[in-house]
C-alpha cells in the first residue's frame, strides 16, 4: 500500500458492517447522515402536530358562528401551530437538508463539531415537548400568538412560561447548529473547491446561518424581558411601569423578519439545485444567485417594521420601510430570473422533484406579489391583520418553503436511501398538494379585501363561502400528505434499488463522486476539485 | 493559520516502502473567517447597544454569550487547521511524524522493536522502549482498523 492508495478511500468497503445498531446509533450518534436523518423525521412530526392544530383552526371556521372549540382554545391552536410550524416543523427541516448534505456538497468527511452537532438536535424534542405539554397547564396554552407580543404574554398563564423556555432552546439549538455550518462551511472544503465554486445550497445556508447568529440573541432577549416582565418585577414592556409594549414589537420583528428569510433561503438552495438537474443545464447566473441572497439577508434586517405600520411610527419612518421593502423585491426578482432562464431552452423533464420546484417558483412568486402589496403603507393599513396576511405569508412559508422541502426529498431521497420512490405517487402528492394549497389559501386573499380579520374563531355570515372552501382545502391538503408519508416509507422498506446517479443532470460532488446510497463516512480523505 | 506539513529529508526518499498521510480538514482562510467572526460580532454589538439604549438591555448578554461561542468556534477551528499525521516505514525504521495544534512532534523506531498496541476508543498506538504514539487520528475507525491490519502484517513481516 503506497501513500496514494493509503490515502484513496473505498467506498463500498464502508457500507459493510460498521454502523452502530440500536436506539444508541441515534441517541449518540455524530454522525451528519444520522443527525440529518433524524432532524428530518422530527420536523415531519412537528408538520403533523402543527397541522393537526391547523385543521382544528379550519375546522372551526368550517361555519361561522362557535361550532367546535372555545375561542381561548382557538387562539392557542394559532399560537402553537404558528410556533411549531416555523420552529419545529420547517427550520428544522433545512437543518436535515444542511446535515445531510453540506459535508457532502463540500467534500467533508462531517461537520465541524459532530458532538455540538448531536446536541444541537437533542435540544429539540425536550423543546418541542414543552410546546405540546403547554397545552395541558392551568387554563391552557398561551392564546397570545406566534408573535407572543406584550402585553398580552406578559399576561398571559403559566403555559406561557414553557412557550419562553422552548423557544429558549429551540434558539440554542438553532445557534450551535449555525456556528457548525459556519465552520464547517469556512473550514473544511475540498481542495479546489473556492467559495464560488459550492453549490448554491451551501452557499444559501452559510448566509443563513449569519443571519441566524445575527439575530436568535435579539429573540432570547425579547422572550427573557417577557419573563423576567412576568416573574421578576422588572418593567421591559409594561407601560404603566415606564415600559413599552411597542419595544417589544420592535424586538421580535428585527428578529422575525430576518426569521422568514432563515426558512426561505435555504429553499431557495433546494431549488437552484433542483431545477439546472432536470434542465441539464447548469444554473444560470451563478454569482448574481450568491449576490442576491446575500442582498436579500441584509435588506431583511433593515425592513421590520413594515409588520408595524399600524402601532404609529412618524410618516418619514413608514415611507423608508415602504421603500426599503419594496428594494427586496429586486434581488428576489433576479432569482426568479435566474431559475426561469436557468430553463430556457434546457431538456427539461418534469419528474417530482422539478414540479415541486415549479410549485415553488410559481407560487413563492404569487406570494411574493402579495407582499410587495402589503408593503405599501396605506394598503397595508387596511390589510393588516386580515386574512389577506394569512394567504399572503403561507403562500411564502408553505408554497415555498414547504414545496422546496418536498422537491428537496424527493431529489435526494434516492442518495438517502438507495432506493426510489414512485413517480407516479410522487406527482399525485404533487398535484394534490398543489390543488388543495390554492384552494385553502387562495380564497382567503378575497376574505382579507373584505376585511375579515384573523385569528377569530367566529366571523360574520358574508364570509361563511369562501372560510368553507378554505377548510375543505385544508382537510385535503393535510389528507395528501399522509400520501407522502406512504412514498417515504414505501421508498424506504420496498423501493426499487436506485442507480448511482439518478439524475443525469446533478453535478454537485455527491451524486458525482459518491455512491448511492450515500456510504456510511464519506470523503474521508477530500476529493481535488479542479 | 493553514500550514502545509513539514517533509523532512527522510520522509521524502522516494524508496519509503510504506507511508500514511492523513491531514485534519482545512482549507480555512484566516482572514474570511476574522470577517465573517468580525463583522458579525460588531453587528450583533450595534444591535445590542441600540436595543439597550431603547431600553432593552437584555439583549447585550445574550448577544455577548453568542459572540463567545463563536469566537471560540473559529479560535479552535484555526488551531487545528494545520494537523496532521504521517507514518513511514522505511528499511529499519518507522517514522512518525505528528503535527497537534501547531505543535510538531517527530518519532522514530526500531521496525523489528515497535509494538502495535490497542489504545482507549478504538486508537491503537505504536510502542517501543516506553515510548508510546497513538496512531489513526484523522481517520474512522473502520479506516484505523485498515490501517492497524497493513501495520501488523508489514511489521510481522519484516521481523520473520
Amino acid at each position: 500500500m503506497d501513500a496514494a492508495h493509503a490515502q484513496s478511500h473505498d467506498h463500498s468497503h464502508d457500507d459493510h458492517g460498521h454502523k452502530p445498531s440500536g436506539i444508541m446509533r441515534w441517541v449518540k450518534s455524530t454522525n451528519h447522515k444520522d443527525i440529518g436523518t433524524m432532524y428530518l423525521w422530527f420536523s415531519f412530526c412537528m408538520f403533523l402536530v402543527g397541522g393537526v392544530m391547523a385543521l382544528i383552526i379550519r375546522s372551526e371556521l368550517f361555519q361561522p358562528g362557535l361550532q367546535i372549540v372555545r375561542p381561548d382554545f382557538f387562539n392557542s391552536m394559532t399560537t402553537y401551530h404558528g410556533l411549531i410550524m416555523v420552529f419545529g416543523a420547517i427550520m428544522p427541516a433545512f437543518v436535515g437538508f444542511a446535515n445531510w448534505l453540506i459535508p457532502m456538497q463540500i467534500g467533508a468527511p462531517d461537520m465541524a463539531f459532530p458532538r455540538m452537532n448531536n446536541l444541537s438536535f437533542w435540544l429539540l424534542p425536550p423543546a418541542a415537548l414543552l410546546l405540546i405539554a403547554a397545552q395541558f397547564m392551568p387554563g391552557g396554552g398561551a392564546g397570545v400568538g406566534w408573535t407572543m407580543y406584550a402585553p398580552l404574554s406578559t399576561q398571559a398563564g403559566p403555559a406561557m412560561d414553557l412557550t419562553i423556555f422552548a423557544v429558549h432552546t429551540l434558539g440554542i439549538s438553532s445557534i450551535m447548529g449555525s456556528i457548525n455550518i459556519i465552520t464547517t462551511i469556512l473550514n473544511m472544503r475540498a481542495p479546489g473547491l473556492t467559495l464560488m465554486k459550492m453549490p448554491l445550497f451551501c452557499w444559501t445556508w452559510l448566509i443563513t446561518a449569519y443571519l441566524l447568529v445575527a439575530v436568535m440573541p435579539v429573540l432570547a432577549g425579547a422572550v427573557t424581558m417577557t419573563l423576567t416582565d412576568r416573574h421578576f418585577g422588572t418593567h421591559f414592556f409594561n407601560a404603566a411601569g415606564g415600559g413599552d409594549p411597542v419595544l417589544y414589537q420592535h424586538i421580535f420583528w428585527f428578529f422575525g423578519h430576518p426569521e422568514v428569510y432563515i426558512i426561505a433561503i435555504p429553499a431557495f438552495g433546494v431549488v437552484s439545485q433542483v431545477i439546472p438537474a432536470f434542465s441539464r443545464k447548469p444554473l444560470f447566473g451563478y454569482a448574481s444567485m450568491v449576490y442576491a441572497t446575500a442582498s436579500i439577508a441584509i435588506l431583511s434586517f433593515m425592513v421590520w417594521a413594515h409588520h408595524m405600520y399600524t402601532s404609529g411610527m412618524p410618516v418619514e419612518a413608514q415611507l423608508y420601510f415602504m421603500y426599503a421593502t419594496a428594494l427586496i423585491a429586486v434581488p428576489t426578482g433576479v432569482k426568479v430570473f435566474n431559475w426561469v432562464a436557468t430553463m430556457w431552452k434546457g431538456s427539461l423533464t418534469f419528474e417530482t422533484p422539478m414540479l415541486f420546484s415549479l410549485g415553488f417558483l410559481f407560487l413563492f412568486t404569487l406570494g411574493g406579489f402579495t407582499g410587495l402589496v402589503l408593503s405599501i403603507t396605506p394598503v397595508d393599513v387596511q390589510l393588516h391583520d386580515t386574512y389577506y396576511v394569512v394567504a399572503h405569508f403561507h403562500y411564502v412559508m408553505v408554497a415555498g418553503a414547504l414545496f422546496s422541502a418536498f422537491a428537496g426529498i424527493y431529489f435526494w431521497l434516492p442518495k438517502w436511501t438507495g432506493k426510489m420512490y414512485n413517480e407516479t405517487l410522487g406527482k399525485w402528492h404533487f398535484w394534490l398538494s398543489l390543488v388543495f394549497f390554492n384552494v385553502t389559501f387562495f380564497v382567503q386573499h378575497f376574505l382579507g379585501l373584505a376585511g375579515m380579520p384573523r385569528r377569530i374563531p367566529d366571523y360574520a355570515l358574508q364570509f361563511a363561502e369562501f372560510n368553507m372552501i378554505s377548510s375543505i382545502g385544508a382537510f385535503g391538503f393535510g389528507l395528501s400528505q399522509l400520501l407522502f408519508l406512504y412514498i417515504v416509507i414505501k421508498c424506504i422498506t420496498s423501493g426499487e434499488k436506485a442507480p448511482d446517479k439518478p439524475w443525469e443532470g446533478a453535478d454537485s460532488l455527491e451524486w458525482t463522486h459518491l455512491p448511492t446510497p450515500a456510504p456510511w463516512h464519506s470523503f474521508e480523505t477530500p476529493p481535488v476539485i479542479k | 493559520m493553514t500550514s502545509e506539513p513539514h517533509y523532512d529529508a527522510d520522509f521524502a526518499e522516494a524508496g519509503a516502502e510504506f507511508t500514511y498521510f492523513r491531514r485534519h480538514c482545512s482549507s480555512l482562510d484566516w482572514r474570511l473567517m476574522q470577517l465573517v467572526f468580525g463583522s458579525l460580532a460588531l453587528f450583533l454589538t450595534l444591535v445590542a447597544v441600540g436595543f439597550a439604549i431603547a431600553g432593552a438591555w437584555l439583549v447585550i448578554p445574550f448577544a455577548g454569550v453568542e459572540i463567545a461561542g463563536l469566537g471560540f468556534a473559529a479560535w479552535w477551528t484555526a488551531k487545528r487547521s494545520g494537523d496532521f499525521e504521517r507514518l513511514a516505514l522505511d528499511g529499519d525504521r518507522v517514522i512518525v511524524e505528528i503535527r497537534e495544534q501547531g505543535q510538531s512532534r517527530q518519532f522514530e523506531f526500531n521496525r523489528c522493536w515497535v509494538r502495535l498496541v490497542s489504545g482507549n476508543a478504538g486508537m491503537f498506538a505504536l510502542r517501543s522502549h516506553g515510548r508510546e504514539v497513538a496512531i489513526g487520528r484523522f481517520c474512522s475507525e473502520e479506516s484505523r482498523q485498515t490501517l492497524a491490519r497493513e501495520l501488523r502484517n508489514r511489521l510481522a513481516g519484516h521481523r520473520f
